[in-house]
């Protein structure tokens, strides 16, 4: 399986290309979208912010849960 | 659709970099958006990004224009800003449309924003000739003491998808009165409005010989808005959106000594005593809580009523919210649309998992309605057993949250718990309740209201909140102040030179 998103992957494409993920990282206490916008970061940006532990494995599930 | 695009000169694909009538940029380098339609999911035309190279041609002459726009006097420029609002009556009604399908609010607000946006244009003409400073007694004889304001600059105005064309003439509007020409960078979910804008704009400006005044560059956060926010050039940055992002405006603006005004979240509650209008209350709560899909900054989020009628309220209210008629927006007697992205659906939807396990219950909604549209949602009551995590955080989607108090002074601690500030509203017949809740232990919000609920602000108050919401003021009263720069101006006409406090040096 080829990933969809990276730690790399800005917050903007990632609202806009897979809008389900939004409902997953809220449903784990991260929001992307914030007053229906989504935040200027990347992904990776945003969970050191939230001080995501392993910021890898978070991104290995969205992917899952993408597929 | 073809007929709205066409009286507003939009193309199927249109340039997202402009400083006036001819100076359109076109840079083939630049990403293309699709803007779509939030009702029916289809696109409606595409837009060309800005680059950094488009950024630059656009500053250059925002920047130049200024050196202009600053030395014609202030009631002049007001008469350019009468023509404007004059050519944005001529196009209320398509522009009005565009705003409905572009952002998907119902076509009266759709209509009402342009109307906010002449509203600001006449209140601007009057501010032209207004712009006024203080004198003061100089301690000094033979001494005179005064201050003017002068304009700051090329300024940044960022803006909402919510409001896609009022936010604008709030800032550039006044900015333009002020003598600012202004940079702007609307929603990437609402370009096409910003473009329909800037065809107007530069109609007016055309007429005046002038460019660089209204200048728009379209482009993602990361890269034009972060290019903006660290633009010495810019020397305000007047920004609409959430808590975090603006903390990051904040941030990077104030690292170059930059202004802002921060326009950001809102978490904005009623409280409903028992001596209250009820009829009353809850038009205003269906007002405030369903308008716009509860996507406005001063959507009614939060509902704090007295225990003894709190059932009764519920009632009402779940019965008011089973009236409420969801589909086309642009169609007559439609009361709710979409909601703006798909994102915004799963941000609700995850935002009500969260709340029912913090022991909310549905007393209504909760759904998606797939068979009007992916966007489609059902407007949702939720009663809270208290004030929750969820119930802190501000959800952009239509979700009422309803809790009960047994004294005033518990309904006002936990108005103020959440760390928002922007609107507030008491419904409630007893003097001595309101106006508690406008006094200085009451509510924290910018914006306090008696007997009206949180939203529909006019033009001609100052618009804005406290605490997380950024302290900013945009358009009405003596908001323009944030758009100018106060220089304090003392003048000896003596032929001695005294020093102030009485200071004796080398005398």
């Amino acid at each position: 399986m080829v990933p969809k998103v990276s730690l790399e992957t800005p917050i903007e494409d990632l609202v806009q290309k897979f809008p389900e993920a939004v409902g997953f990282l809220t449903r784990n206490g991260i929001r992307c979208i914030r007053c229906g916008e989504p935040l200027w970061c990347t992904i990776g940006e945003l969970l050191e912010e939230e001080k995501i532990l392993d910021p890898q494995k978070t991104i290995d599930e969205l992917n899952e849960f993408l597929e | 659709m073809k007929e709205i695009l066409e009286k507003l000169q939009l193309k199927d694909v249109n340039v997202g970099a402009c400083a006036g009538p001819d100076d359109w940029y076109e840079d083939p380098a630049g990403e293309e958006i699709v803007s779509y339609n939030p009702t029916t999911g289809e696109p409606i035309a595409r837009v060309l990004q800005a680059t950094e190279k488009s950024y630059e041609q656009v500053l250059k002459l925002a920047v130049e224009g200024f050196k202009t726009w600053r030395m014609m006097p202030a009631p002049k420029r007001g008469l350019i800003v009468r023509d404007l609002g004059e050519a944005l009556r001529v196009k209320k009604e398509p522009l009005g449309d565009l705003v409905t399908l572009e952002m998907g609010k119902i076509r009266a607000e759709g209509h009402g924003e342009v109307q906010e946006m002449i509203d600001i244009c006449d209140f601007a003409i009057g501010l032209s000739r207004q712009l006024y400073g203080l004198s003061m007694h100089s301690e000094r004889p033979a001494h005179r003491m005064y201050e003017q304001w002068h304009p700051l600059g090329a300024i940044g105005v960022i803006t909402a998808f919510n409001f896609p064309v009022a936010v604008w003439a709030w800032n550039a509007v006044i900015a333009a009165a002020c003598g600012d020409t202004t940079v702007w960078k609307p929603s990437s979910d609402t370009p096409l409005t910003a473009i329909a804008i800037q065809h107007i704009a530069n109609e007016v400006m055309a007429d005046h010989g002038l460019k660089g005044i209204f200048n728009t560059t379209i482009g993602r956060g990361a890269i034009i808005g972060e290019r903006m926010i660290n633009d010495q050039r810019l020397p305000l940055i007047s920004f609409t959106g959430s808590t975090k992002m603006g903390r990051r405006v904040a941030e990077a603006v104030a690292r170059r000594f930059g202004k802002t005004i921060l326009e950001l979240g809102g978490n904005n509650a009623i409280i409903v005593a028992e001596d209250s209008d009820l009829d009353m209350a809850v038009r205003s709560i269906l007002f405030g809580a369903v308008g716009t899909a509860g996507q406005r900054c001063t959507s009614t989020r939060r509902i704090i009523t007295h225990k003894s009628i709190a059932p009764d309220l519920s009632k009402r209210i779940v019965k008011a919210y089973k009236q409420v008629t969801i589909g086309d927006p642009i169609e007559e007697g439609t009361l709710m649309g979409p909601l703006v992205t798909k994102g915004a659906v799963e941000d609700m939807m995850a935002a009500l998992e969260r709340a029912k396990e913090q022991g909310g219950e549905v007393l209504f909604g909760g759904s998606r309605l797939p068979d009007l549209g992916e966007q489609f949602v059902e407007p949702t009551i939720v009663k809270m057993p208290r004030q929750t995590e969820i119930v802190h955080n501000e959800t952009f989607a239509p979700i009422l949250y309803l809790m009960e108090y047994e004294d005033i002074e518990e309904a006002i601690r936990l108005h103020n718990e959440v760390p928002q500030g922007l609107s507030s509203a008491v419904f409630t017949t007893n003097l001595l309740t309101a106006e508690k809740f406008l006094s200085h232990e009451g509510s924290d919000c910018g914006i306090a209201n008696v007997n009206i609920g949180t939203s529909g602000a006019e033009i001609g108050g100052a618009f804005g909140g406290e605490k997380e919401t950024g302290g900013g003021r945009e358009s009405g009263s003596d908001a323009w102040k944030g758009y100018m720069r106060r220089q304090t101006n003392t003048i000896n006409w003596s032929r001695e030179l005294p020093l102030a406090q009485g200071i004796k040096f080398g005398d």
